[in-house]
């Protein structure tokens, strides 16, 4: 299959659902916006915040390591549009940051990921790399749905 | 090397490949050789929901105050002239260059019955 039809191949797949490819993303993008807000929660219940929240221990750790999955999924369709058929674009100052903070947002995870693991690092290191990560998040879900859904239409 | 420094490096790696694979944009159709006026459709559609989604509807399918534009039948030509000189209350140039390439082939994309 030429390149070129990888592109027309995706967005035939997405519009079988929603309006556009563009609608497609912004509701992805949404959909793991939500699960970066649950992520941060449970992560601040796990580090004993938020106490209003009843349960602390397996459960709330299982919900947090779900919702960050089904956000990282929820992150690849748009990533595949955005970087492999868009590009990095600057066409206004919107566009550029969201080009500039979505060009950094996979090695956040990727950095944020390792550091999981990394029990030398010091204790701040984890709630820092996980809150700049849900950070940029939101910085993209701005720049692109939320002006999608409030300059164009709400709507799939 | 402390280790510390890995997922400093590794995310400084993944921030580097991803920005390779946005300037190469590897998915992105490209035009036939020897006719690079024509556009990009995928852009097109980016372009088209910023600038002319509002009056034309979210992906040409009207209500707005623009007419409806999936499956008019519009062809290049036409659709640049719109686009260049404007028409009724839609002003000239509202895109131009690279965009307008993009979007006058996203439109024909659509348009098609």
């Amino acid at each position: 299959m030429p390149l070129a039809d990888v592109a027309e191949t995706y967005t035939d797949l997405v519009t079988t659902v929603f309006s556009s490819a563009i609608a497609a993303k912004a509701w992805f993008a949404t959909a793991a916006f939500a699960l970066a807000f649950v992520q941060v929660t449970t992560a601040a219940r796990i580090y004993g915040r938020l106490r209003f929240l009843s349960e602390r221990g397996p459960a709330i750790a299982r919900v947090h390591r779900w919702s960050g999955r089904i956000a990282f999924l929820c992150t690849l369709p748009v990533f595949f549009h955005c970087v492999t058929i868009l590009g990095f674009q600057t066409p206004d100052a919107r566009v550029a940051l969201h080009s500039l903070v979505g060009t950094f947002f996979y090695g956040m995870f990727a950095a944020k990921v390792l550091i999981v693991r990394d029990r030398t690092l010091p204790a701040w290191a984890l709630p820092t790399a996980g809150l700049t990560l849900a950070s940029m998040l939101g910085v993209l879900w701005f720049t692109s749905s939320l002006w999608y859904f409030t300059n164009v239409r709400f709507g799939f | 090397m402390r280790r510390g420094w890995t997922p400093l490096l590794v995310g400084g790696a993944v921030v580097v490949c991803t920005f390779a694979l946005a300037q190469a944009e590897i998915f992105a159709p490209s035009s036939p050789a020897g006719t690079e006026t024509v556009g990009d459709v995928s852009r097109g559609e980016t372009v088209f929901q910023r600038e002319c989604a509002s009056c034309h509807g979210a992906g040409g399918s009207g209500g707005g105050v623009g007419p409806r534009l999936v499956g008019t039948g519009i062809d290049a030509a036409t659709a640049t002239a719109i686009v260049q000189q404007g028409s009724g209350v839609m002003p000239a140039g509202l895109v131009s260059g690279r965009d307008e390439a993009d979007v006058v082939a996203y439109v024909v994309s659509i348009s098609m019955p």
